[in-house]
């Protein structure tokens, strides 16, 4: 440890009480705090069963909102991600469609949730189409990026063949980034069925206007059997993922099997 | 003596008319200090299996990018069939198809089949929009079936290219160069890598079609040995420059300054060159 880090960190730890006391942020207050947890844990504890039928319909329409806006965001966004690459063209191309995702992805979903209800009014779709939105800024820029990373040795040598640039695309560009575009569906997926839980809070839709109403009368019991949905299902959801990631992408990248411990 | 005169003269009129490539005094560069090659002078005659040997960082791959298209001289003049490559020329664009180029990676897609590989080779003369359904002419698909017999991957269309092995890769590089009808084939160090068994495999089926399809052949080396095996033509290259060109007829080599050499003098000064 040089004397140099040592000013570094110490500039570091300053910074975080000054903004701290900026913000507001007492960590008295958060022990003074513990015993109200106490009392939402324990209400928590009191779970109602009976609610347990519509709380899995509830997730299941949720999942159903994360399918739709996972499939239609990635298929606006394919098409994005090729006009963005810098190695498939000029920045007279790529510089605009940059931008715009870039704006695309400014906003966070429930942002876009609450623009997207004043437009087409409270409910599931107004969700549907924050998750869209959400979707296509990020797989477009996962996805152009992986395009970017692509081997550049069979780039070269099929260009000079003298191919036209979808061809270059067709034959190429998706094969070689499709392993990258599945693990990036997977994960969407993953991420956007958390997303619509939450965008209920601003009456889009999904297991998450559940949650929040109950919270806000107070009935935490009720809530906890909605959040234990959610956390089983996301849980189910990541174990999928990884499963299909193991079999088919992995495989792909290296060209064999992978042996999990 | 009068048949050797006769037979001289004749194929000294042939190289006059009939030169495919022909480069004048090309300089690259990488940057403004380091020249990759310095004044190199090369015509080639078609239907010539050409060699340019050389060691690592000699030039001798930057001379075939230039042939190429994807490398511009810094100076100089180069001539395909007397037409500039150039990437931004469009009448080299035209010709681009007609040039097989197998780069020392071999720029294989690994995730597509190897039929779906050697098909590649064929996308310039397909229909654009049926090309992208991955649908392909009944006399095309049997012209792919043709070249995967002649280089030995029968039975092995649907694998990925991935799951090849590394004699199995080239190939199928072979094939997709192949596939383009060429008339120039480009390759660098293909065999570079491979046991003496597999390069001689490799080496003798290109060979086999640079006769069959009277190609022009130019094929970097490393190896010495393996160019005179094969090649008409031998160029030494060494620090950006042709130090050494050589015919060879058989086990005849003949030096075009010195007159007539031997394996052994070849060799000798081959590896005086290295020092």
């Amino acid at each position: 440890m040089t004397p140099k880090n040592n000013i570094v960190i110490g500039i570091i730890i300053a910074l975080v009480f000054v903004a701290s006391y900026n913000v507001d942020a007492n960590p008295i207050e958060f022990v003074e705090g513990l015993p109200n947890l106490a009392i939402v844990v324990e209400e928590m504890f009191s779970v109602e069963p009976k609610y347990i039928p519509t709380a899995l319909w509830a997730m299941f329409e949720t999942i159903q909102m994360a399918f739709i806006g996972t499939v239609v965001g990635t298929a606006i966004a394919l098409p994005l991600s090729m006009l963005a690459a810098r190695n498939l063209n000029s920045k007279y191309v790529y510089a605009p469609v940059r931008a715009l995702l870039a704006a695309i992805r400014t906003f966070p979903s429930i942002l876009w949730a609450i623009l997207f209800v004043i437009m087409v009014g409270l409910g599931t779709f107004a969700g549907v189409l924050a998750i869209v939105m959400y979707t296509v800024g990020f797989v477009a820029k996962l996805q152009y990026e992986a395009i970017e990373t692509i081997d550049s040795d069979p780039m070269d040598a099929v260009s000079s063949i003298g191919v036209s640039k979808w061809q270059l695309v067709r034959y190429v560009v998706i094969p070689e980034s499709a392993s990258h575009l599945l693990s990036q569906i997977l994960y969407m997926f993953d991420y956007n069925v958390r997303q619509t839980s939450i965008l209920g809070l601003v009456g889009a839709g999904g297991i998450g206007f559940y949650i929040i109403n109950y919270i806000k009368f107070f009935e935490y019991g009720k809530a906890a059997v909605f959040m234990l949905v959610v956390l089983v299902t996301v849980l189910f959801i990541d174990w999928v993922s990884v499963k299909i990631r193991d079999k088919y992408i992995i495989k792909s990248q290296h060209g064999m099997e992978v042996t999990t411990k | 003596m009068k048949l050797i005169q006769m037979t001289k003269t004749s194929s000294f009129s042939l190289i006059s008319t009939n030169k495919i490539i022909q480069i004048n005094n090309v300089w690259t560069s990488y940057d403004s200090k380091n020249f990759a090659l310095e004044g190199i002078n090369l015509s080639i005659d078609r239907g010539t299996n050409y060699a340019i040997v050389g060691q690592s960082g000699s030039g001798k791959s930057t001379l075939l990018k230039l042939m190429n298209g994807m490398m511009i001289p810094s100076q100089g003049t180069i001539k395909i069939d007397y037409v500039t490559p150039n990437m931004n020329n469009k009448k080299f664009k035209h010709m681009m198809h007609t040039i097989g180029y197998i780069p020392q990676s071999l720029g294989l897609v690994k995730n597509i089949t190897v039929i779906e590989n050697i098909m590649i080779g064929a996308l310039p003369r397909l229909n654009k929009i049926e090309s992208m359904f991955k649908r392909f002419p009944e006399h095309e698909i049997n012209e792919a079936k043709r070249i995967i017999s002649l280089v030995g991957l029968t039975g092995k269309e649907e694998r990925k290219a991935y799951m090849l092995s590394g004699g199995e890769k080239r190939r199928v590089a072979i094939a997709r160069a192949l596939m383009q009808k060429p008339t120039i084939l480009l390759a660098d160090e293909i065999v570079s890598e491979l046991d003496h068994v597999t390069a001689r495999e490799i080496m003798n089926l290109i060979a086999e079609a640079q006769k069959r399809m009277n190609l022009t052949a130019i094929m970097v080396h490393h190896d010495m040995q393996l160019a005179l095996e094969y090649a008409n033509r031998v160029a030494v290259i060494k620090e950006g420059q042709k130090i050494l060109e050589i015919g060879v007829e058989g086990d005849k080599i003949v030096d075009f300054q010195t007159g007539d050499l031997n394996t052994e003098e070849i060799m000798e000064m081959y590896d005086d060159s290295k020092k």
